[in-house]
């Protein structure tokens, strides 16, 4: 039998599973987003989106979840680079305690935030025992942010560590030796080579934080709709077609990231490992 | 060749954790010199090339250049560029950009920048490669490039970390002529690291052999390849007969129970040494001719010359010759006295170990 | 210095990343239900964990899920590889690119792209559906780890083996196997945390019958969380961590064998736990053991004594899976999608007039449910304004909506939703977040009633509700209760059940039914047309009515009980005359029931409470 036929029947479980359980059901999406309940064309559920409910929680999700991903960045950076210079033997010591946190349920996380910067909650109580003023940043945008950047943390630091550690010591050794010091070295060499790390952590943050509807639930106090929270709403509502609608312009700024970010980043989100 | 010393190490110590890498050295490198520092990975010439670079600070020690102290200078405000191991070119760069990266720093004029950059890839023979991505390039033209880059900042120094390590044979001997040919024009220091012998025999004016952390001799490759001073250099430095021995007093020296004639002088008498035989040395002769006889127990041909081992006495000798000479045959093995070296025996366990080591 | 700096900015982060860790340990220590608030330590949490079957079950099915998810994913990932790497550079790179999609894409809409597509061929959500979606989502960090590893597959190795004499099959399993099995084994880690964390694909393409720790965390996270979860999390924490740290240990030299062995120490102790969690009980769905029969129960959260559960089962030998909402729109969506199938639901007045209309519900067969006279007629009475007859559903707690204030924060008489208003009271009012109870506060207190449809009345409402956004602190359902309790607000939107436990907790609440009237509303259960199981729905409609199981709820959930018998049972006399409990007439004449208002009437008002929704909070 041909090598290439027989290849192809090893490999079509996998096809079939790829197309009856991703492929469909994006189809599945787009059907529902561009139908209502009697299954007759419409383009009402997408176009939903010029109304001022429904631009602005997108808007707003674009807004937060920028923020956090530039608030990750900063944060991750430095982080990542600290780790790098400290050479700690085994990369799987890093990445153990940026992964151990999930053994720890997220939402119950997010809740004990919830619980520490809640009025009255742990925060100000200690706050209160220190003779200092409340600090009040839940049910704000601010929490919200604060809970993304929580949660999303270690998704821009683990690509930006794996990237930084196989930066060769001697090339950044090369740049001082040309005459750079740390922080040109830093600027003209570290950051550029980087830059595919910095990508994988862009998509690991901002698709999430984008599209979260339980961090804006928890910390946001039901004050904030994200867009994640209308379309968790709709279906709950039992709107699905709305759902579906909204959800395809959702993909559009998903696409537009990914696309952006595929510049720099060939691995696709590789780096994560 | 001047003598003034451009760079002085001083006392230098280094160690990582509980491995020591050096152990108080000390060495000076003079202005225009090609120096070696050849040793087996692990024996500290790497270290010591950083140390100079600037990449690692000493534990102790000072290190001086032009008459300063840079110790604690960074790389960035010292005034020698390095090759380094594996190139360590920035990928993300063009060629043009690579070459032109110091010179930038420096805030030199674009069109300096513009015939520096044609210059230095005329220099290495890789004239019109500007705008090619680093990584596209073969492994002796990414070397080629990452000497060029280094030398357009005129460094009074060059350090070159084992740049032609990862290059196949044939490359290597080009590029050994070529890093020659580049020494003359650019009448520059050039400190080389290297673990391969013939590399620095053929490309030094003097080479610092060096093991576990010791500097275990300085000297021009003639005075290293024919007269070590112990066993290890003389193990390291090409092939070599070491047989212990005894002398008996000066000038006669008694090699597997039989006297042999040489030049050495004043180890005392009946005293146990180590005597070092190139295999080039080994002159095969008929049976009754020789010294001791023996008889030929194995035969490679070599290209130039034959390999053979000799069994005699009780010792397997290393024979090059020319000559062909069957197994199985008896001969006679003759040696010129001033191709005898003699060397002290190892005093301490610890050199001992140094020495079976390799 | 700079070093100084370096190890500070580590520490904060270190700090940051676990400091809502150490507040669950610490949680899970803290004699209070009530997170946050300090009431002294006790492992009762602890001993309670291993009695609540709810949650032991959860964890069965998460770890149960996490493993077989692990294994196909790593399985189908490592096919996919070895395949795509013979593959020309198109179709690969093809392949390649949908692989990626459900790890790029947005949780949420993956979630809801398995939703439709399991809805739309018909297959009821169930532990399956979770599972293939999981699989799925599992199967790109699989491909990730295990991809580098097969491209630096040495033919020359696999060629070799066959020249020895293997068969291809044989080098396949001793040559190239052991080459890729560092990036199988991390594959498969990969997939089980992934899978063991998910939440939202998770509830978009849950069944019923079971929870994951992570969806039963998020019914509970509204209501308070139940201690017990904080006590299994600091358990399962704390054994990750000392075995991660065993594993860790050795960091001398980390040679690629000793790597291997690692993860193979890690994938060991994963499996182990695994073992030891599943071997607690036995299987997910099974463990059925000697039930005869089965009973899918869906109810509002904290809505029952589970104690009830367990006796239900040892009497009739009925194995009840019970599962909770958290609106009655959620239920709906669930029950009408057929998304899963349950037998007997609990739904308010207005959504069982919806069910009805739309043909979801079974007449009630009240001559199997003889203890159904123990409800007072005037219930039935009231049940006429949704369910005409009496046809379909048996009333389990009524109530009505008020306003919960602490006497300390408030120093005005409360009587009327005007206070909700004042700009006195900014940030320390809490709303109810859903459409119809944030609807009936703003008609009250316009006058209308809480059924309308006019839009200039729904109108105004909206802007009423826009204009108080900036004075609430948050909009909420069942975590009222706790916040009030915590003082952490002075004023909240409640309803009546909630009163008497918050009371209890708190001398300082009050609650009070404003003067321009209010919604009185009734739950009932009622059993699905679609159900298989009537007749143990029937059964159970029985049990709940019968005095002292209505009185054994009505003591855990406080809820009014439309069930006289039981009333007259309950020994505290305030309780038994509470005018909170059980409203006099007064109070009741000014209340409304809430009406179903038809699907357009639905739309309408979830459309006027989104723009609420996306309104400026400041």
């Amino acid at each position: 039998m041909n090598k290439r036929v027989k290849n192809s029947i090893y490999a079509s479980p996998y096809v079939v599973w790829i197309i009856a359980f991703i492929i469909i059901p994006l189809l599945f999406i787009a059907y529902y987003g561009f139908t209502d309940g009697e299954g007759n064309f419409t383009m009402e559920n997408v176009a939903a989106i010029t109304q001022p409910m429904y631009y602005k929680a997108l808007w707003l999700s674009v807004e937060l979840s920028v923020l956090s991903t530039l608030i990750c960045l900063l944060l991750a950076y430095p982080l990542a680079l600290i780790l790098r210079n400290m050479h700690i033997g085994s990369k799987g010591f890093i990445v153990f305690i940026f992964i151990l946190p999930m053994w720890m349920n997220f939402l119950l996380r997010t809740y004990a935030w919830q619980a520490i910067l809640d009025v009255n909650g742990v925060l100000d109580q200690l706050l209160a025992a220190l003779n200092l003023p409340a600090f009040n940043i839940i049910n704000t945008p601010a929490a919200i942010v604060f809970g993304m950047v929580y949660d999303f943390l270690p998704f821009m630091v683990l690509p930006i560590y794996n990237v930084l550690i196989k930066i060769d010591d001697n090339t950044i050794n090369a740049a001082r030796d040309l005459g750079a010091d740390y922080f040109t070295t830093l600027r003209k060499i570290i950051i550029p080579l980087s830059l595919p790390g910095i990508a994988s952590g862009i998509i690991m943050v901002f698709v999430p934080a984008l599209t979260t509807f339980v961090i804006s639930d928890i910390l946001g106090g039901g004050k904030l709709l994200l867009i994640g929270n209308i379309i968790e709403n709709k279906v709950k509502a039992d709107n699905l077609n709305m759902a579906a609608g909204l959800s395809l312009i959702l993909m559009i700024f998903i696409v537009l990231n990914m696309m952006f970010t595929a510049k720099y980043d060939k691995s696709e989100g590789g780096n994560m490992l | 060749m001047n003598n003034d010393k451009l760079i002085d190490l001083v006392n230098i110590s280094k160690s990582y954790g509980k491995n020591l890498i050096l152990d108080d050295l000390n060495l000076y490198v003079r202005e225009n010199e090609f120096i070696t520092l050849l040793g087996p990975s692990g024996c500290g010439k790497t270290t010591t090339l950083r140390l100079i670079g600037g990449f690692e600070s000493p534990d102790t020690g000072k290190i001086i250049f032009d008459g300063k102290d840079i110790t604690e200078l960074p790389p960035n405000k010292r005034q020698l560029n390095t090759v380094f191991q594996k190139y360590a070119l920035f990928t993300h760069m063009t060629i043009a950009e690579n070459i032109a990266f110091g010179l930038k720093i420096k805030k030199k004029s674009k069109s300096y920048i513009d015939d520096k950059i044609k210059y230095a890839l005329k220099l290495v023979n890789l004239d019109g490669y500007e705008n090619r991505m680093a990584d596209s390039l073969s492994g002796g033209q990414q070397q080629r490039i990452a000497i060029a880059r280094a030398i357009v900042n005129e460094p009074k120094v060059l350090l070159l970390d084992e740049p032609l390590g990862a290059l196949d044979l044939k490359l290597r001997q080009d590029m050994q002529y070529e890093l020659i040919r580049l020494k003359e024009e650019l009448g520059i220091t050039f400190i080389y690291v290297t673990h391969d012998q013939e590399e620095a025999l053929t490309m030094s004016d003097t080479i610092v052999v060096m093991n576990q952390g010791y500097i275990q001799q300085i000297g021009t490759p003639e005075d290293i390849y024919n007269e070590p001073e112990n066993a290890f250099v003389a193990d390291f430095i090409g092939d070599s007969n070491i047989i212990p021995a005894t002398m008996i007093e000066d000038k006669v020296v008694e090699i597997l129970g039989t006297k042999f004639k040489c030049v050495d002088e004043g180890f005392g008498k009946n005293k146990p040494v180590d005597a070092v035989i190139r295999p080039e040395d080994v002159i095969l002769v008929e049976p009754d001719k020789g010294i001791i006889k023996g008889k030929v127990t194995s035969l490679i041909f070599k290209g130039v010359h034959y390999e053979m081992e000799v069994m005699a006495n009780g010792y397997e000798w290393l024979v090059q010759s020319t000559k062909l000479v069957p197994v199985g045959t008896e001969v006679g093995i003759d040696v010129d006295p001033f191709n005898i070296q003699i060397m002290h025996k190892p005093e301490s366990e610890d050199e001992e170990a140094v020495a079976l080591d390799e | 210095m700079k070093n100084v700096a370096k190890k500070i900015y580590l520490v904060l982060i270190m700090l940051f990343l676990y400091l809502p860790i150490g507040v669950l340990i610490f949680a899970s220590f803290n004699d209070s239900k009530i997170l946050g608030k300090w009431n002294g330590f006790t492992l009762k949490w602890y001993t309670q964990l291993f009695e609540n079957e709810a949650i032991l079950n959860s964890l069965r099915t998460t770890i149960f899920l996490a493993t077989l998810s692990a294994i196909i994913a790593t399985v189908l990932g490592t096919l996919a590889c070895l395949t795509m790497n013979r593959m020309r550079k198109v179709p690969k790179s093809i392949i390649m690119s949908i692989t990626n999609i459900p790890m790029l894409n947005a949780e949420i809409v993956t979630g809801l792209a398995f939703m439709l597509l399991f809805v739309g061929v018909g297959m009821s959500l169930s532990l399956s559906t979770v599972l293939i979606a999981h699989v799925t989502f599992c199967i790109p960090y699989v491909v990730l780890s295990v991809m580098p590893k097969v491209q630096q597959i040495d033919n020359n190795m696999y060629e070799a083996a066959l020249d020895l004499g293997a068969s291809k099959a044989y080098a396949f399993v001793k040559i190239t196997m052991p080459d890729i099995m560092p990036g199988i084994l991390s594959g498969f880690l990969l997939s089980f945390t992934m899978s063991l964390d998910d939440f939202i694909i998770t509830h978009f393409t849950r069944g019923s019958g079971f929870d994951t720790l992570s969806t039963k965390i998020y019914t509970e996270v509204r209501k308070g969380i139940k201690p017990e979860m904080y006590a299994l999390s600091t358990l399962l924490f704390v054994t990750v961590f000392v075995l991660l740290l065993l594993v860790n240990k050795k960091p001398a030299k980390v040679t690629e064998r000793s790597k291997h062995a690692k993860i193979k120490k890690y994938i060991a102790a994963i499996a182990s736990i695994a073992i030891l969690v599943v071997g607690i009980g036995f299987g997910v769905t099974g463990g059925a053991g000697n039930y005869t029969q089965e009973v899918y129960v869906y109810n509002w959260g904290e809505y029952l004594d589970p104690e009830v559960i367990t006796m239900f089962e040892k009497e009739t030998g009925i194995k009840v899976h019970y599962e909770e909402f958290e609106t009655n729109e959620e239920m709906y969506t669930i029950v009408a999608t057929g998304a899963r199938n349950y037998d007997v639901v609990c739904p308010s007045d207005y959504m069982i007039q919806k069910m009805i209309e739309n043909d979801l519900l079974e007449e009630v067969d009240f001559d199997n449910i003889s203890t159904s006279d123990n409800i007072g007629q005037q219930y039935y009475d009231r049940a006429k304004g949704f369910d005409p007859e009496n046809k379909y559903c048996v009333p389990y707690c009524w109530g009505t909506v008020g306003i919960m204030y602490n006497k300390t924060m408030v120093d005005e008489p409360v009587t009327s939703w005007d206070i909700l208003w004042n700009e006195k009271y900014k940030d320390s009012i809490l709303m109810q977040n859903s459409v119809r109870d944030a609807y009936c506060v703003a008609l009250s207190k316009l006058g209308y009633s809480i059924n309308t449809l006019n839009e200039n009345e729904l109108e105004e409402a909206t802007q009423l509700l826009i204009d108080q956004k900036p004075l609430v602190q948050a909009y909420v359902v069942d975590q009222v209760r706790d916040k009030m309790i915590k003082n952490a607000a002075a004023l909240g939107v409640i309803y009546s059940g909630e009163a008497i436990y918050m009371q209890r907790e708190n001398d300082d609440l009050e609650y009070v039914v404003p003067d321009e009237g209010s919604n009185v509303w009734i739950d009932g259960w009622v059993i699905l047309k679609e159900s298989e199981n009537k007749e143990a729905a029937e059964k159970w409609i029985e049990f709940l009515c019968r005095p002292e199981i209505a009185l054994m709820n009505f003591d855990y959930i406080t809820y009014s009980t439309p069930n006289d018998a039981a009333r007259a049972l309950i020994e505290d006399e305030e309780i038994r005359n509470s005018i909170i409990a059980f409203p006099d007439n007064t109070i009741l004449e000014r209340c409304e029931v809430y009406n179903y208002l038809g699907s357009e009437g639905d739309d309408l008002y979830d459309s006027y409470w989104t723009r609420v929704g996306a309104a400026d909070s400041e």
